[in-house]
């Protein structure tokens, strides 16, 4: 059976991802089941979708694990707990990452001993409306590493898949699906489906028996506010602001007022100052300042200038 | 009352009260409008939150809020404001808080819950003239469960659950209307795109007592489909192309707050969404557009003050 599990941020298209690979794995004769899996939050907020694929009907349920192939659309969520994106990796797992590093960097980071390559098809990406494509990219480079389908198929899933959403926008994911397809002819089969697992090893967990807690004690109560600020809501961004501080006119605080995260405080001399750790890059700043002193710079080209 | 603390936009507070942290989506409306209403309500306040994406403000231990919060069922709500209002007046009477430890009771639920499910609810609570504050942020369809229609979606709207050439085939409840027939102490609408507007009717709000409804259209990207930075600027469309109307009931009179003297065409707004690309292409459907374009007309037409 194929394991596939696909990474991302909620917007970047992995629910889609993991239909179009999942319909061309049927189209190819395969049993399939393909899921998205998301917890309470949003567009920007790490989700992940899977993929199961067997010549046999599949009796797997839930979430999977060990996957045989990982792939992550978005290189800022890897060091993110919460995307769990390095969940169950071992030796046989394949890690295909889109990003503007190298996979020799990704291997000395993450000291993986299974196979990692980067998604190329997506390096020339700055501007955040091409964004929505990584999800075909995905599934297109994902169906390749597989070896076992055939471009046909997979342009007839997307067609499937996307079908509602008009020519161009068919057009689009096919050209960026067949790219990645193509750049990985050479690893096609690299993925390999991976092993059975039994309940047989199956152990059952050391119960805890919990004690009954009146309510005062055991229902969630939040003692203290503003304790959300400990999410770094930051970290969705794909695009930063960045305020120029010889054109800002020092206005009635509009990016302030307008800042639906409340992340841009105004400071004593009455300048911006945007909270890199919280801001989740809507831009609706860049919209908005009246002499245009904050501009947009695609998020790791702005976190290589403040690193260098 | 026509004393106001926001004379003009330099009179916004240029400080915030509302956490940053929060898992709603880049550029949401709901959120902007919500941060410049906490701004003016102040801290002093207690959130009884129904099902919809902003129950997960507060989901435990986080909270961007400086006070409680309390989550109730989608249809309940304002009967949750009812007991924690009650309870506050209990505590009162009994001394065991003084008069300045009171708190603002506000409702905070989407367009899903107000305009349907918890429509009974607040028709309850305003009959019984309970003293609290409820903020309906509008983003005209559940969005939290994907966007599907609800009594709030504009005619022609694509949702999840009216995906045809035509869209969404009823037509937007008229919220406003229904909620000032019950003769409360106050109804405004409001957008956070209009800050300004915003402040003063929060502020008048906050002076009154009795039941005081507002509701604020909230330009959703993920549920409208746009560039998240576009948020803004389509608040401002909706205002300028006269779809959302800034007015406020008060003394059993309906005054607009602003009247667009040039008003946009409506197309203006509608193209600015993926909600309405089906109205545009492949083909232009006129017919819709008209029929839209009239009905704001007609609206307008209606409006002395
Ligand atoms: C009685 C009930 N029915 C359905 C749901 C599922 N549900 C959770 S949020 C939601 C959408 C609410 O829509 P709205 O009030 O407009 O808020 P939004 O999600 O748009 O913020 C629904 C249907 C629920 N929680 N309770
Ligand atoms: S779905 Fe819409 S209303 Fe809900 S959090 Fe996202 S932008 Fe806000
Ligand atoms: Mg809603």
């Amino acid at each position: 059976m194929f394991r596939i599990r696909f990474h991302g941020r909620g917007g970047q298209g992995m629910k889609t991802a993991s239909r179009i690979l999942g319909t061309a794995f049927f189209l190819e004769g395969y049993e399939v089941q393909d899921a998205p899996r998301y917890g309470a939050e949003r567009r920007g907020a790490p989700i992940f979708a899977f993929v199961r694929a067997d010549r046999r009907p599949i009796q797997e349920r839930g979430i999977i694990r060990q996957a045989d192939l990982v792939v992550v659309a978005d290189d800022s969520l890897v060091p993110v707990p919460a995307a769990d994106v390095l969940a169950g990796c071992d030796a046989n797992t394949v890690l295909l990452i889109n990003s503007f590093q190298s996979a020799e960097v990704w291997r000395q980071r993450l000291n993986l001993q299974g196979p990692i390559l980067t998604l190329p098809a997506m390096e020339d990406v700055e501007d955040r409306a091409e964004l929505p494509y990584v999800g075909a990219a995905c599934a297109g480079a994902a169906a390749g590493l597989s070896g076992v389908i055939g471009q046909t198929s997979l342009e007839q899933a997307i067609a499937e898949e996307l079908g509602h959403l008009g020519a161009a926008v068919i057009a689009a994911n096919l050209e960026r699906a067949s790219n990645a397809f193509q750049s990985l002819s050479e690893q096609a089969g690299l993925v390999k489906p991976g092993r059975t697992f039994s309940a047989e090893g199956w152990q059952t967990p050391d119960w805890i028996e919990l004690p009954f807690e009146q309510a005062d004690v055991s229902a969630p109560a939040i003692h203290a506010g503003l304790t959300s600020e400990a999410i770094k809501t930051g970290a969705w961004r794909t695009m930063r602001p960045l305020v120029d501080y010889a054109r800002c006119n020092r206005c009635w605080w509009v990016c302030s007022t307008f800042c639906p995260d409340g992340a841009i405080r105004v400071d004593e001399e009455r300048y911006p100052q945007i909270d890199y750790d919280h801001c989740k890059g809507c831009l609706i700043c860049v919209a908005q300042c009246p002499p245009h002193a904050i501009s947009a710079v695609a998020e790791h080209l702005a976190a290589e200038g403040v690193e260098s | 009352m026509n004393e106001t603390a926001f004379k003009n936009v330099k009179s916004l507070p240029s400080s915030h009260l509302l956490g940053t942290g929060t898992p709603m989506c880049a550029g949401c409306g709901g959120l902007e409008a919500l941060h410049e209403i906490y701004d003016v309500l102040g801290e002093k306040s207690v959130f009884v939150n129904a099902a919809g994406c902003m129950t997960l403000l507060a989901v435990y231990p986080f909270t961007p809020f400086r006070g409680s919060w309390l989550y109730t069922a989608m249809a309940s709500a304002p009967a949750g404001a009812q007991g924690i209002r009650d309870a506050l007046d209990i505590l009162k009477q009994k001394g065991e808080i003084e008069e300045e430890e009171d708190l603002q009771v506000v409702t905070l639920t989407g367009d899903g819950a107000a305009y349907g499910m918890g429509l009974s609810a607040t028709s309850g609570v305003i009959e019984r003239n309970l003293d609290f504050l409820y903020i309906c942020y509008d983003n005209e369809g559940y969005g939290n469960t994907g966007q599907q229609y609800s009594g709030a979606t504009p005619h022609g709207a694509k949702t999840a659950t009216s995906l045809g050439l035509s869209g969404f085939a009823g037509y937007k409840k008229p919220l406003f209307d229904i909620w000032a027939a019950h003769r409360p102490a106050y109804v405004a609408t409001v957008i956070g795109a209009e800050p300004l507007d915003l402040a003063r009717k929060i502020e008048k709000a906050k002076s009154l007592k009795g039941p005081r409804l507002i509701i604020a259209l909230s330009p959703c990207p993920t549920g409208w489909d746009f560039d998240p930075k576009e948020s803004v600027n389509i608040g401002k469309l909706a205002v300028k192309s006269g779809v959302w109307p800034l007015k406020e009931y008060v003394d059993g009179q309906v005054v607009h707050t602003k009247l667009p003297t040039r008003r946009l065409p409506v197309v203006r707004y509608l193209e600015t969404q993926g909600r309405f690309r089906h109205l545009f292409e492949p083909e232009r459907q006129e017919g819709l557009l008209k029929e839209i374009q009239q009905r704001v007309d007609e609206y307008w037409a209606a409006v002395t003050c």
